[in-house]
């Protein structure tokens, strides 16, 4: 019997509800409230497991049912195009406290840009670097000049 | 009434709060007409800029974006035949064929003006039973707010287009994000595993942030640098034809009983939690198709269509504004960030925010009001500027929406901990979204987790006597209501399974 992509999701959620319903059992009363602060708690994560449980047992019914043909025609993803804009996402949010805001941010935008459409002439470049810039320089000064905003400063650059 | 209406509207007409409105008209507009931009990403973006401002100047921005977003979409859907926003969905199925039978501009005016309409007639139902309302709502005990919200959740993890379960799963979901952190009650510290980091919790907005626009994005870019071999024909780049106001509002005009119906349509589904503005233009077309004397016109460039999809659409804003400003319960993803925005702002919503705030109360009927003008006067001045918006390339438009997401984190507390959790909950909103979790009933569940169990234990504390959620006539309706909504959603599902068997050819 196979599992498929809901069964694992609701075996992991399963174990998540679980391993917090057992914490919630442990959570202290109090003297003055009738039900502790782990009485709602209990309910919605058994309503989470119950609903996993019956996620997983849907899944494994579904892989005995007789596959249904999907459409042909759907097109592929760029799922590596995901990875790669999470993974400068990702460097963005650790480099703003270490850049801050106004060079992490040009460099983000840079990079992102570079990366979901690499440009091929100077002129592409150009424009990729007034984007990246205009888009740093419009932000910090909106925000942090008009709304008073103050703004990840860098403990690298100083600013 | 009246006189606090007059009030309110020259109060907004003053440049502090008039400047923010068009601003956020004007983003709403723009934002709409981009296709994967949604209202809610709109909004939630143009939230940081309100963190400054003052209470009302920052809810007549949002309430400008909603309006804009509302009717922005409809650009998209005439032009490239792709709703720019999903509560446009409707328009796209007569607003491109007339586009494509030579007549742009008209399938552009009629849906403006169609919107512009069936918004201030939605107003007339804000501003008049919205008080209604809330005094209905006072007389809710905690009993009925319990089962009010469990209603809510009920509804849109049933209405979800995905799988019943996962919709419920979600909303669980939702709902112990709003555990982890100290309990309401008693200040005792849940789910932390002694870590700082969540101590105090996850922070709303940035869960918000993280899961809707984060994994928005991020589905978006699935999507680029492939083939467009699944794109239809576009008419990007088409200047409009020649065309008279006039002639489209007598066209409008001419079907009195349409433009009226697509609007309590459209009202309707706005005061009921959380199902959104794609539902109501595709239902109020539904309805238009069915009461149309020429059915078969539909589909075709038919201006029945669009009027009753644009008409509904702006009239469902009128109607989550109605369920916000009475209940405090978000009808929407957009209102959801609202209700978060008054939250920052120190203002708590419900049934006395009128009668307690009645300033800003009527602040914003007159900023909703005064919004539709305004896109008015933003869709006539800058309809060329907006034809090319719509093909600025999402290689662009992604680092810049995800740089003001980031900053609308951050500008909640200055600190990087909220940057943080918009991350974490970014991967999360991405992975829900690839395991076709639906959203809706996720942040459902997030907004009102903390209400939920507030109300439960309060009733509890009042009388131990669980029966009484059952046993008073309200409370008793709502969560009969609530098991309806769910025993007709798997009825729904089991006749689509049935029908899908059915149309099955044999081999």
């Amino acid at each position: 019997m196979s599992i498929g992509r809901d069964g694992i999701a609701g075996l992991i959620l399963l174990a998540i509800s679980l391993v917090l319903l057992v914490q919630s059992f442990q959570l202290p009363s109090l003297p003055i409230v009738p039900v502790g602060p782990g009485f709602y708690p209990a309910i919605v994560l058994s309503f989470m497991a119950a609903g996993s449980a019956l996620l997983v047992l849907q899944d494994l019914l579904s892989h005995r049912a007789p596959v249904v043909a999907t459409a042909p025609d759907t097109p592929r993803r760029n799922y590596r195009l995901v990875v790669i804009a999470f993974a400068i996402v990702g460097f963005y949010v650790a480099l703003l406290p270490l850049l801050g805001f106004r060079v992490a941010t040009a460099l983000f935008v840079g990079a992102l840009q570079a990366a979901l459409g690499r440009p091929r002439t100077a002129r592409q470049w150009a424009v990729l670097a007034a984007i990246a810039l205009g888009t740093a320089a419009v932000s910090y000064f909106v925000f942090e000049r008009y709304l008073l905003v103050l703004l990840p400063r860098g403990a690298w650059t100083g600013f | 009434m009246l006189d606090l209406l007059w009030h309110g509207l020259v109060n907004i007409a003053q440049w502090k709060y008039l400047l923010p409105l068009f601003a956020g008209t004007f983003i709403g507009v723009i934002g709409g007409s981009l296709p994967g931009v949604t209202i809610t990403m709109t909004v939630i973006v143009v939230l940081p800029f309100t963190y400054g401002l003052d209470p009302l100047a920052g809810l007549a921005a949002m309430t400008g974006v909603y309006v804009g977003g509302s009717t922005g979409g409809l650009i998209a859907c005439c032009l490239l035949g792709i709703p720019g926003s999903p509560a446009s969905i409707a328009t796209t199925f007569d607003g491109f064929p007339m586009s494509r039978n030579g007549e742009p501009g008209r399938a552009i005016w009629l849906g403006v003006w169609a919107s512009v309409w069936g918004g201030l007639l939605g107003a007339l139902f804000l501003v008049f039973l919205t008080g209604p309302l809330a005094a209905i709502a006072l007389e809710f005990g905690p009993w009925e707010y319990f089962s009010l919200f469990v209603l809510a959740m009920a509804m849109v993890a049933g209405l979800t287009e995905s799988s019943l379960l996962k919709g419920l799963i979600s909303t669980a979901f939702g709902l112990l994000i709003t555990l982890v952190g100290h309990d309401p009650i008693g200040s005792v510290p849940r789910f932390t595993f002694g870590s700082e980091f969540i101590g105090g919790g996850f922070p709303f907005l940035p869960v918000l942030i993280g899961i809707f626009a984060f994994a928005q994005i991020m589905t978006d870019l699935e999507k680029l640098n492939l083939p467009h071999g699944h794109a239809p024909e576009s008419l990007a780049g088409i200047r409009l034809e020649r065309f008279s106001h006039l002639k489209v509002n007598l066209e409008i005009f001419r079907q009195p009983f349409l433009l009226a119906w697509a609007t309590i349509v459209g009202l309707i589904i706005g005061i009921l939690p959380a199902i959104g503005g794609s539902a109501s233009s595709v239902m109020a077309y539904d309805q238009a198709k069915k009461f149309s004397k020429t059915p078969e016109r539909f589909g075709k460039g038919h201006p029945e269509g669009i009027i009753a999809s644009e008409a509904s659409n702006n009239a469902n804003v009128s109607g989550s504004l109605m369920t916000i400003m009475a209940f405090g319960i978000p009808g929407d993803a957009v209102t959801a960030v609202m209700l978060g925005a008054m939250t920052i702002h120190g203002i708590q919503s419900g049934p006395l925010f009128i009668s307690q705030n009645p300033d800003l109360a009527y602040g914003i009927y007159a900023a909703y009001i005064l919004a539709h003008p305004c896109m008015l006067l933003i869709c006539v001045a800058l309809m060329p500027l907006m034809l090319r918006v719509t093909s600025v390339r999402m290689a662009v438009l992604a680092p810049v929406v995800l740089v003001l997401c980031v900053v609308g984190a951050y500008a909640l507390n200055n600190t990087m901990q909220s940057v943080y959790v918009l991350l974490l909950f970014g991967v999360v909103g991405y992975v829900l979204v690839k395991l076709g979790f639906p959203l809706a009933p996720l942040i459902l569940g997030l907004i009102l987790g903390d209400q939920i169990e507030i109300n439960l234990v309060r009733a509890i504390m009042t009388d131990a006597d669980p029966w009484l959620f059952l046993t008073r006539p309200i409370s008793g309706g709502l969560l009969l209501a609530a098991a309806a909504s769910v025993v007709a959603a798997i009825w729904q599902h089991m006749r689509h399974q049935n029908r899908v068997i059915e149309e099955e050819p044999d081999f």
